[in-house]
């Protein structure tokens, strides 16, 4: 964990087997956890506990998601709402952005992807200094110049594979989806057929890994990619 | 029971309706009636006011030439005679003396001499009230050259009669007219209602079948019954297709996520059964998460098609620069292409544009493109090329690929078909299912032209 104090993030969410999906996976990825089965349990736990942020599904016994938000953000609690539902379409997704939530997430979803918009949520809230400089193991990455050398042997990327590489370098040690990469790298929200993305990663993987040891980019069945220097995780 | 009320209640419109018109036409004929009825009433005063002043004249004349016995005489003459016409004849001398009176004996009620106290004679006329009956006495005079007074008077009964047969008449015109009216109305309104009739026992029909297929027997005039007949008809055939297309949508779901699903059942059954390594199991549920990934992407797709058929899918229409989706298009295949061997180009001319929801267009781009590159082989090419023409602007997708057999290419659309070369690979059929279902949603067509050996065309036509 780089930050000095530990995220608080509470999980309002009624199936059982997904808040539990949920929790355990931000545990894993440090953060403290505080699980409410329904809306009002939910909202007392935000004013009890003044979590940094919350994910809370729409569609809740009780109090629904939408008026939970309400409630809280009337209660002048500002912390950034994630919401879930099960629902797709644009409607409800503008509903819930414009009821007082930060972001959207749309069941079923993949873990890395809902960790990838709380973290983004955190960042936007607690700003931290830029970096210019990524580094995984030997692997460099300038963000400014947009040069990269392993090991002091500089890499030449084209374009699309530095985007590939900037964005698995900053989610460096944690699984990144295919459908991340894509709305990242091509900025498309609909999955195209052919994999696209295995080509892409492919093709970087034979530039960034290939002559090297140990090999950094790993890819994680039924989840995706990651990019890691320690073998353990792989 | 419900029926026979809402049968009342419908016929209540029509009856108020022939009601209305009912009263309207009473109302007018009833003013034309009084119009009619006056002036026949004026005519008539008239014709007797004529009458009396002629007699009074020649009365006149008589007595001036022949004096009071002549008069006397004539009087009686006509008096004897016993006509309709009867008149009061009077003679008052100067001295307020009655120096003759002749008058039928019915008319005896009436106070002659109340005359002399009224305005001189001088041509006007003065009335009498009957004590006994509504009818007047009318009397004009005349001051004759030696002072005496001739009055001549007439009473209005037979006026009276006359004008009260008439407003008997009338009564009974009016009667016959409003039953008249009645009836029109009545015919009229159940005319004029028919359409209605045909509409609520077709909304009957639906709400107690739940089947959308009965349709308004409309008619072809151009009246407004008829045209909220032909609008309920097209909005019963919008919902048509909207229940049907979700019917299809549901079948077709269960259908196309039985098979996925099956496959991802085996997988995590056979994992289980095998009590294998952690490894094997590790490897199997990667399968089942991909698997379940395929499911998910299918849902969307089949849920995408749905909307696009069913005229749902929300459109977010803009100036879409073709170049520039070209390109991005381009950008997320060629890496692809290049792996396969495939050249991916694109012939576009830069100012071209079409007006589309532009994540939409991507879409149908990318699938088209993702298509050429699967059925071209190593070495051959996919061209994307755009071009104006007289119905809109032309988006094709041309490759150097296996072609498709003229007996296929109708069947291509369907969203279950696949080339046998294709089969296995999930998904495929509903491409181009979904692309065909996303320009029809755009109000533009896709066509498809096939060789054989040489390779296919599709184009996209859109505004």
């Amino acid at each position: 964990m780089e930050r000095n104090t530990v995220m608080r993030i509470l999980v309002v969410e009624d199936d059982p087997t997904l808040a539990e999906f949920v929790a355990k996976g931000l545990r894993e990825a440090g953060y403290v956890v505080d699980l409410a089965a329904d809306g009002r349990l939910g909202l007392d736990r935000a004013a009890a506990d003044r979590p940094d942020l919350a994910v809370i599904d729409i569609m809740l016994p009780g109090l629904d998601g939408l008026s939970l938000i309400d409630a809280v953000r009337r209660r002048g609690l500002n912390f950034p709402v994630l919401i879930l539902s099960a629902k797709q379409s644009v409607d409800d997704r503008v509903r819930g952005l414009e009821g007082g939530g930060d972001d959207y997430l749309t069941k079923p979803f993949a873990f890395a992807e809902l960790l990838a918009r709380v973290q983004a949520l955190l960042r936007r809230a607690t700003p931290a200094a830029e970096p210019t400089e990524l580094r995984v193991g030997d692997l460099t990455i300038d963000l400014l110049s947009r040069r990269v050398t392993r090991a002091g042997q500089a890499i030449d990327l084209r374009p699309r594979e530095f985007a590939l590489l900037e964005y698995l370098a900053r989610h460096a040690g944690r699984v990144v989806s295919k459908t991340m990469i894509l709305s990242r790298v091509w900025s498309y929200t609909f999955d195209p057929r052919t994999n696209v993305v295995d080509v892409l990663v492919c093709r970087l993987r034979e530039k960034i890994d290939r002559p090297f040891e140990p090999k950094l980019l790993h890819t994680r069945r039924g989840m995706g990619y990651i990019l890691s220097a320690e073998p353990s995780t792989a | 029971m419900a029926g026979v009320w809402r049968r009342r209640i419908t016929n209540t419109i029509g009856l108020r309706i022939a009601a209305w018109y009912a009263v309207v036409f009473v109302l007018s004929s009833t003013g034309v009636g009084l119009l009619a009825y006056n002036l026949i009433d004026a005519s008539l005063v008239r014709r007797d006011h004529d009458l009396l002043r002629v007699k009074l004249e020649e009365y006149a004349a008589r007595y001036e030439s022949d004096g009071l016995g002549a008069l006397q005489d004539a009087v009686a003459a006509e008096q004897a005679s016993g006509g309709p016409d009867s008149v009061l004849v009077r003679l008052v001398g100067a001295n307020a003396e009655v120096r003759m009176m002749s008058a039928p004996q019915a008319w005896r009620p009436f106070n002659v001499g109340s005359l002399d106290d009224s305005t001189p004679p001088d041509g006007t006329w003065a009335e009498l009230s009957s004590p006994t009956d509504t009818t007047t006495l009318e009397v004009v005079s005349k001051r004759l050259s030696d002072g005496v007074v001739l009055d001549v008077g007439r009473t209005t009964i037979g006026r009276d009669r006359f004008l009260k047969e008439i407003r008997n008449l009338f009564g009974v015109l009016i009667v016959a007219v409003a039953l008249a009216g009645l009836a029109g109305g009545l015919a009229l309104t159940s005319q004029a209602l028919r359409p209605l009739h045909s509409l609520r026992d077709t909304v009957r029909t639906i709400t107690e079948t739940g089947r959308f297929d009965a349709r308004v027997d409309a008619g072809p005039d151009g009246d407004l019954v008829d045209e909220l007949g032909r609008l309920f008809n097209a909005m019963l055939g919008r919902i048509e297709t909207l229940v049907g297309g979700m019917r299809g949508a549901l079948d077709n779901v269960a259908h196309d996520l039985r098979t996925p699903i099956a496959r991802l059942r085996a997988k995590a059954e056979s994992a289980l059964a095998s009590g294998a390594s952690p490894d094997v199991t590790q490897a199997a549920l990667a399968d089942c998460v991909e698997e379940a990934d395929r499911v998910i992407a299918l849902l969307a797709t089949l849920l995408d098609i749905s909307e696009a058929e069913t005229g749902t899918m929300r459109l977010a229409l803009e100036a879409v620069p073709v170049a520039a989706i070209t390109a991005e298009t381009i950008d997320l295949y060629e890496d692809t292409a290049e792996d396969r061997g495939v050249t991916l180009t694109s012939d576009v001319a830069g100012d071209l544009s079409v007006r589309a929801d532009r994540q939409r267009l991507r879409q149908v781009l990318a699938n088209l493109v993702d298509n050429a590159l699967k059925y071209t082989p190593a070495g051959g090419r996919v061209t994307i090329r755009a071009s104006r023409a007289a119905d809109g602007v032309h988006i094709s997708v041309e490759d150097t690929g296996a072609g498709i057999a003229a007996a296929d290419l109708p069947r291509i659309w369907d969203r279950l078909y696949r080339a046998d070369s294709s089969r296995g690979e999930p998904g495929l059929g509903l491409g181009l299912s979904l692309v065909k279902a996303v320009v029809a949603a755009h109000g533009g067509r896709v066509d498809v032209s096939s060789t054989p050996g040489v390779g296919s065309t599709f184009t996209v036509t859109l505004r």
